[in-house]
């Protein structure tokens, strides 16, 4: 079959569509529904293109290749018509940053997106590193759009376990419906709604788990936009590196994907993407892998008590105490989950170095649990994992424990010996079947973990054994004879617990999974106990400080009031207060917008950006935080100046209310210009109105009457001629470092408020250093205001970004906790 | 076959009781629209009055004979030589019809829409020339009001399921070369001629194949399939029983929307009618063809009018469109070739069966071939249900059977097609109406919704009432319908606001014509009509709505501005206590005076002036109108 497209001649397939043939031949036509391995749905529209003899403009994803068809792609008319789709698309999608004039130098002093809660950009989107639509909108060249975005204003929604879905990002491709129903033969989410009101979820208001989610995490997988997304791996970007390897938290051996970046474990995904795969293998090993408690240390046990140690001492104090147990009642218990590998050594080491027939293996049931009598006459034990019961270890003489977690076992052991588990190593292990499937490693196990074939043959080599001097898994293979082992990449069927989550396993070398993986403890086992659900602590209903009122004012942007008589009695402009939610949460700045002495309230406005905002973000009203101390920094120098504009974006719409107010009743003109992405992110537009003597609103994506940044407003001022005697600007710091580059050459004094660089509020912390005028100085005491003209912003940009990784960590391990927070009213207080 | 040979001889006697009854004859116009008038309670009245005075009659409920603006309508046949059919029927009326007519000798001419016997009576004109019906050809409805729905033998006195006869005795080929010389096209909106979609089917590959009636009708405002359900199902029945013995098919599915319970009830108990008369199931007239039929009911998406929307919700899935190809002629309902059709086209087919193709294509136009049905409704004095023959110009249908526009205000416009057509101004009316010159004009034929607009009818208002309709009603699934209708409506909702610029009008050009080519079903494709007609013969509107802050037919709120003439207020205060806003300011017998800034155009005002003052008048941009009741009071002052 032959048809020429865009004047090449072309073979087609028979039953290829035009869009598959012409991207088989190097023949790109954009588009965002289709997915390689679900079935054409023509959604998107953007595939459109022109075929002779057919009436208007077909998809091209729909559309069968015929012979002799004659197909164009990128004439003049498909080009505007597409361009004019995309636009419409990206009505509904948080555009502002696409159409933004300053991208390029947002890119390069933000790289990274902020970790708000609802994306109102790509700025504040999960997905902004690896954004198909992101790309398409840049080669289009997407500058402008015709009508005001539509900002559905929905709020991200988490009732699922392991899936965030912000449904202000989606575009509706189906992408997550089609494989739903392709890979589960079911719907838990379909389309809802009608018209512009469409939208994706469970049908009537179910959780996913009541609507049948099996939590394949397919649909994350396929999604084109930060929509879904895996809410462990949420904030974590690209990854680095992704291997190829085996699933071991059962013996169906699924090939997967796993995902690191800095030698850390970020996510994982199934390599074939025609079947789905369980719960487990999708959401659970990064959490597996770093839980609360992993051991990484070495342990041997010293006068009673456990002490940490170094690995040499830690092996030859096993191997010492092991001696006397030679040929003597010593028993080894392993359970198939280690590697063929790691068992050849477990049970060389026995037999050889022991001398001893106690070597038990052990098969784990269906639910994974392994567990075994020690041998009669058993003396000295090495466990693996939690295998044998407490009164079984009473005992024994000598009991060396090598394992990920602590258990009974280890509590009573004489030595602990920290291992790396299967992403963190390589191997091979034997599937249901009985085929060999290859692990490989793909990522580094933390603190001193080590694999166990490591551990075991130096305790043998410190006994004196011979044979034991291998340098890698390879070297054993080729002893043990093993040929290479291939990744189950396709199978016929989904193994039992992807399609059914209630089959999954619900240990691992005998530690429950659920007590490392929150999220699995919503999705009941029918046979296997739920392990208790941790429950928050009660509040303290008199301690700490009641927020009086809580509203989100704009997407991410919460008004809270908070009673704090001391606080209001004394603040004056420009000065914040510093809160922690609960007894160990992180300290944290926020500006004081206003105060009333009277009532003994204070304002704050709060972008939830991250984890200590997200926090705060979730009380609600008669919630109560730990602490809070204020007011803190030096208050904004108020004068009779002549013209001051004041200028906010973000949180500092809110914060510098209180300057324009002081600056109005010190007898100053006052502008007020203050900026967001898009006419949905401004509020307190009254407030202002009523204090400034002129007020600007300006819009980023242009969907207000004013469009750009309040730097461009200023700009544009200052070179038209008015007289501006002082700019008083608050907002993150690109914004006040724009507003500083415009106004500096103009000589006019620029005072910009550092407080988002701020951790501990009281100058101990060093977190907020900044170099002004050459001068070292820390924003939380010697600030927050500080001339923008001497602030030297690319060290201000760099030192920021130091902290970038931790606050993803942080963020990505403990969102669950602050939903928990949410959910269990009060909780979130005390805890 | 012997069971049908024996109802033929029954509903002949049937149908002689109905002749040459012996008892007078009342036939209520009972369908959704003759209830919704209130036939209920003339029905109610009629009977415990033949009771109260013993008088013996039959009373039977019919269809609508499709005189809305008449409703209730009732036929009332004394004897072989006085049938009248009356209008506007209450309880009242049908009471004195009774007494004066019935038992008396006076037909009550003054509530006569005209007489169904030969011979004279008392003045009363022919009931078919009546202006509404002079113009009108009614085949495809000419049961409809005039036999029992719910009586099968009625239908097959009228010649009932004697098309299918022939059908079956003609073969499946001849069958599809008469429907090819008819030159049927599909009645449903895009105006597909029948053969072809048939010879597609018969053509494909796999079995079963299926066959559909889309009764699925949901344009705002239009009924014709209802009634001629409601009115005379087994016309459309024995439509798709010659329809499914062309196509081979086995299976039938009517796709009716649950809005329509009495069509539905009407299909139920035809379909048991027809079981019991053996035209359903297993050979079939012993002619070896076999058929079933299914009701399914919809939900009342407008989208599952579009075909693949409908199939999909018949599978039991979301209503939504896919592309096509492929047609569903070669892979539609479970993947299986499928035909679906119109009801008025299934209507039509006994009629070519039975007369013949050459009798069909003997009404119509050179391209455009037999009849039509519209719902004729908006500004319009004789509101209805028509059929006329395609070609008819729209001014015939609006002056002639319409009888032209109340209150002497001057046509604006007519819009066919729903939301889906587009409206063509009135200095078009020499317009035939056909498929391909509707089309040429930005409109199409749709299925059969006619609005008429007068002058007091703001364009730009109107494409936005389309358009909330399309927007709200689009499944969501492609971009340019779902986002495109909605940014459509915003532009439209900005310059109805006064807040437009001139640069709109391009942009909604431009989006409108993305929205046409890019969309993925009918609904989007055609869901910028409205706006794009009225932005080609109305553009003047959209500039002064634009330019002047004017709303010419003084319909946008917020381009109006209520003032008071000083000369005409005596300061009762009617209007400050109706204002809700507190706008209306001035001392109690002085003039009073209504602040701009504070005015939300609710219009209290001008409804609380007492007629005596009329002192309340509106602005727009350079224009002012005074109300007629203004006029009015100078008069009577």
């Amino acid at each position: 079959m032959k048809l020429t497209i865009d004047g090449k001649t072309v073979s087609a397939r028979e039953g290829e569509t035009i869009l598959d043939c012409a991207l088989r031949h190097d023949i790109s036509i954009p588009h965002l529904c289709t997915h390689s391995a679900l079935p054409p749905f023509g959604a998107c529209r953007l595939c459109l293109v022109e075929i002779e003899g057919m009436r208007g403009y077909p998809t091209s994803c729909t559309t069968p290749a015929e012979d002799g068809m004659v197909v164009r792609t990128d004439t003049e008319a498909l080009g505007g018509l597409r361009r004019n789709i995309l636009s419409l698309i990206m009505l509904e999608h948080p555009s502002a940053c696409l159409v933004c004039a300053k991208r390029e130098l947002c890119d390069q002093y933000r790289p990274e997106a902020e970790k708000a809660g609802r994306t109102t950009g790509c700025h504040t989107c999960n997905n902004k590193e690896i954004c198909d639509v992101r790309v398409m909108a840049e080669e289009f060249g997407l500058s402008e759009l015709p009508v005001p975005p539509i900002y559905h204003e929905r709020p991200v929604e988490r009732s699922n376990p392991f899936i965030d879905r912000d449904l202000n990002l989606c575009i509706l491709c189906g992408r997550c419906v089609r494989i739903c129903r392709h890979h589960q033969e079911m719907t838990a989410i379909d389309f809802i709604g009608r018209g512009s009101k469409t939208r994706i979820g469970e049908a009537f208001g179910r959780s996913p788990y009541e609507a049948g989610c099996q939590f394949c995490g397919a649909c994350v997988d396929v999604c084109p936009t930060g929509s879904l997304c895996d809410r462990y791996a949420k904030w974590r970007g690209r990854p680095e590196r992704r291997t190829a390897t085996t699933c071991l938290f059962c013996n169906a051996a699924c090939a997967l994907e796993l995902q690191s970046s800095g030698g850390e474990l970020i996510g994982a995904k199934a390599v074939d993407e025609t079947t789905p795969i369980c719960v487990l293998g999708r959401f659970a090993i990064p959490e597996f892998l770093y839980g609360a408690g992993r051991l990484r240390v070495p342990v041997v046990r010293a006068d009673g008590s456990l002490r940490e140690t170094q690995w040499k001492e830690a092996i030859e104090a096993a191997a010492e105490k092991l001696r006397p147990y030679v040929g003597s009642g010593f028993a080894l218990v392993c359970d198939t989950t280690s590697t063929l590998q790691d068992r050849y050594i477990f049970r060389k080491f026995a037999r050889e170095v022991m001398r001893s027939e106690n070597f038990v293996e052990i098969e784990p049931d269906a639910r994974g649990a392994s567990r075994v009598e020690l041998p009669p006459g058993t003396k000295a034990a090495l466990l693996t994992g939690d295998f044998v019961d407490a009164g079984q270890l009473e005992p024994l003489e000598l009991l060396i424990v090598q394992d990920c977690y602590p258990t009974p076992a280890s509590e009573h052991a004489d030595i602990v010996l920290p291992v790396a588990l299967f992403p963190e190593v390589d191997g091979t292990l034997m599937d249901v079947s009985g085929r060999e499937r290859p692990l490989r490693k793909a990522c580094e196990p933390p603190g001193q973990a080590r694999p166990e074939w490591w551990i075991v043959a130096e305790i043998a080599k410190a006994m004196g054994a011979e044979g034991f001097a291998y340098d890698s898994v390879a070297t054993i293979s080729r002893e043990v004879g093993k040929s290479t082992a291939e990744l189950l990449t396709e199978r016929d069927e989904a193994p039992p617990a992807a399609t059914d989550v209630k089959r999954r396993r619900a240990y691992f070398r005998g530690h429950r999974i659920d007590e490392k993986v929150p999220g699995l403890r919503e999705l009941p086992l029918d046979d296997a106990p739920a392990s208790a659900r941790r429950v928050g602590v009660e509040a303290e209903s008199a301690g700490g400080f009641r927020i009086v009122q809580k509203r989100e004012v704009a997407p991410n942007i919460h008004e809270i009031v908070i009673e704090a008589p001391g606080i209001a009695k004394k603040a004056q402009p420009g000065q914040f207060v510093i809160v922690m939610v609960d007894e160990t949460s992180e300290r944290a700045p926020y500006t004081l917008s206003d105060w009333d002495a009277e009532e003994g309230t204070i304002t704050l406005v709060v972008l939830e950006v991250g984890h200590s905002s997200r926090k705060l973000t979730v009380l609600r009203e008669g919630d109560r935080v730990a602490h809070l101390a204020g007011p803190l920094g030096i208050p904004a120098e108020v004068d009779r100046l002549g013209t001051v504009v004041v200028a906010g974006g973000c949180y500092g719409i809110g914060a510098i209310i209180p300057i324009a107010r002081a600056m109005r009743e010190a007898g100053n003109r006052v502008i007020g210009i203050v900026e967001a992405r898009s006419h949905y992110l401004h509020y307190f537009g009254q407030k202002l109105e009523a204090i400034c003597d002129e007020l600007i609103q300006t819009a980023i994506d242009g969907s207000m009457p004013t469009k750009g940044h309040a730097a461009d407003v200023i700009g544009e001022k200052l070179r038209a001629g008015e007289k501006v005697d002082r700019v008083v600007v608050i907002g993150c710091p690109f914004m006040m470092m724009l507003v500083a580059r415009e106004t500096q050459p103009f000589r006019v004094k620029t005072l910009a408020a550092l407080n988002s660089i701020m951790l501990d509020g009281t100058g101990m912390c060093g977190a907020c250093r900044v170099s002004v005028g050459g001068k070292t100085k820390f924003a939380c005491v010697d600030g927050p205001f500080f001339d923008a003209h001497l602030i030297d912003w690319d060290e201000l940009f760099t030192r920021r970004r130091a902290y970038a990784a931790h606050e993803v960590r942080a963020v990505g391990r403990t969102e669950s906790v602050a939903l928990h927070a949410c959910e269990a009213h009060g909780a979130g207080a005390a805890r | 076959m012997s069971s049908l040979r024996e109802a033929y001889r029954k509903a002949q006697a049937e149908w002689q009781k109905i002749e040459n009854s012996e008892v007078p004859l009342f036939l209520v116009g009972a369908a959704t629209c003759g209830r919704a008038a209130g036939s209920g309670e003339v029905l109610e009245a009629l009977r415990s009055e033949l009771d109260a005075r013993s008088v013996e009659a039959r009373v039977i409920e019919v269809g609508c004979l499709g005189l809305c603006s008449f409703e209730p309508t009732v036929v009332v046949r004394k004897d072989s030589a006085a049938t009248v059919c009356y209008g506007n029927v209450g309880p009242d009326r049908i009471v004195g019809i009774l007494e004066n007519f019935v038992m008396g000798d006076d037909p009550c001419a003054e509530w006569a829409l005209g007489k169904m016997s030969p011979g004279e009576l008392d003045g009363i004109g022919d009931f078919y020339d009546h202006p509404m019906l002079r113009r009108q050809v009614r085949n495809v409805l000419q049961n409809c009001g005039l036999i029992d729905p719910e009586n099968p033998y009625h239908y097959l006195a009228r010649e009932g399921y004697r098309g299918l006869l022939r059908a079956l005795e003609l073969g499946p080929d001849r069958v599809l070369e008469e429907v090819k010389a008819s030159g049927l096209r599909g009645r449903g909106g895009a105006g597909f001629p029948t053969w072809q979609k048939w010879e597609a089917c018969r053509n494909a590959p796999g079995e079963p194949k299926y066959l559909i009636c889309n009764a699925d009708e949901g344009d705002p405002g239009a009924f014709m399939n209802r009634s001629l359900i409601e009115g005379d199902p087994h016309a459309v029945l024995e439509g798709m029983l010659i329809a499914a013995f062309t196509l081979g098919a086995s299976q039938g599915y009517i796709y009716c929307r649950a809005e329509y319970p009495l069509a539905l009830h009407r299909l139920e108990v035809a379909i048991g009618q027809m079981r019991d008369l053996g035209l359903l199931g297993q050979d079939i007239e012993g002619s070896g063809f076999s058929f079933d039929l299914t009701i399914k009911k919809g939900a009342g998406a407008f989208v599952c009018g579009e075909e693949t929307a409908l199939i999909a919700s018949i599978e039991g899935l979301r209503g939504m469109p896919r592309p096509r190809p492929p047609y569903p002629a070669v892979s539609g309902l479970r993947g299986k070739p499928t035909v679906i059709q119109n009801v008025e086209t299934l209507g039509n087919l006994p009629l070519i069966l039975r007369r013949g193709p050459e009798w069909f294509s003997q009404y119509g136009s050179e391209s455009s071939k037999g009849t039509k049905t519209f719902a004729l409704a908006g500004k319009i004095n004789r509101t209805g249900l028509i059929e006329v023959t395609m070609g008819i110009t729209l001014k015939d249908i609006v002056y002639d059977v319409g009888g032209g526009i109340p209150g002497g205000k001057a046509l604006k416009a007519v819009q066919t097609g729903g939301p889906s057509g587009g409206c063509i101004p009135a200095e078009k009316m020499d317009m035939p109406v056909d498929y391909e010159s509707l089309r040429e004009a930005g409109s199409m034929m749709g299925s059969g919704g006619m609005i008429v607009l007068d002058e007091d009818t703001c364009a730009v208002d109107m494409a936005k009432y389309f358009l909330s309709f399309t927007q709200e009603e689009s499944c969501g699934k492609c971009a340019p319908c779902r986002v495109g209708t909605r940014a459509m409506l915003s532009i439209l909702e900005r310059i109805a606001a006064g807040e437009g610029e001139m640069a709109d009008l391009d942009r909604l050009g431009e989006m409108a014509r993305t929205v046409k080519d890019a969309s993925l079903c009918g609904l989007g494709q055609t869901a910028p009509n409205p706006v794009l007609t009225t932005l080609r013969y109305f553009r003047k509107e959209y500039e002064e709505h634009i330019e002047k802050r004017q709303c010419g037919a003084f319909v946008c709120n917020r381009l109006l501005r209520y003032n008071i003439d000083a000369d005409r207020c005596s300061g009762c205060g009617a209007c400050v206590r109706a204002c809700p806003v507190d706008a209306i300011s001035g001392e109690r017998k002085k003039a009073h005076v209504i602040d701009q800034e504070t005015c939300v155009q609710c219009g209290a005002c001008l409804t609380a002036c007492p007629d005596i003052y009329a002192a309340v008048y509106r602005r727009s941009g350079e224009l002012v109108r005074y109300e007629e009741r203004r006029e009015k009071a100078e008069k009577a002052i």
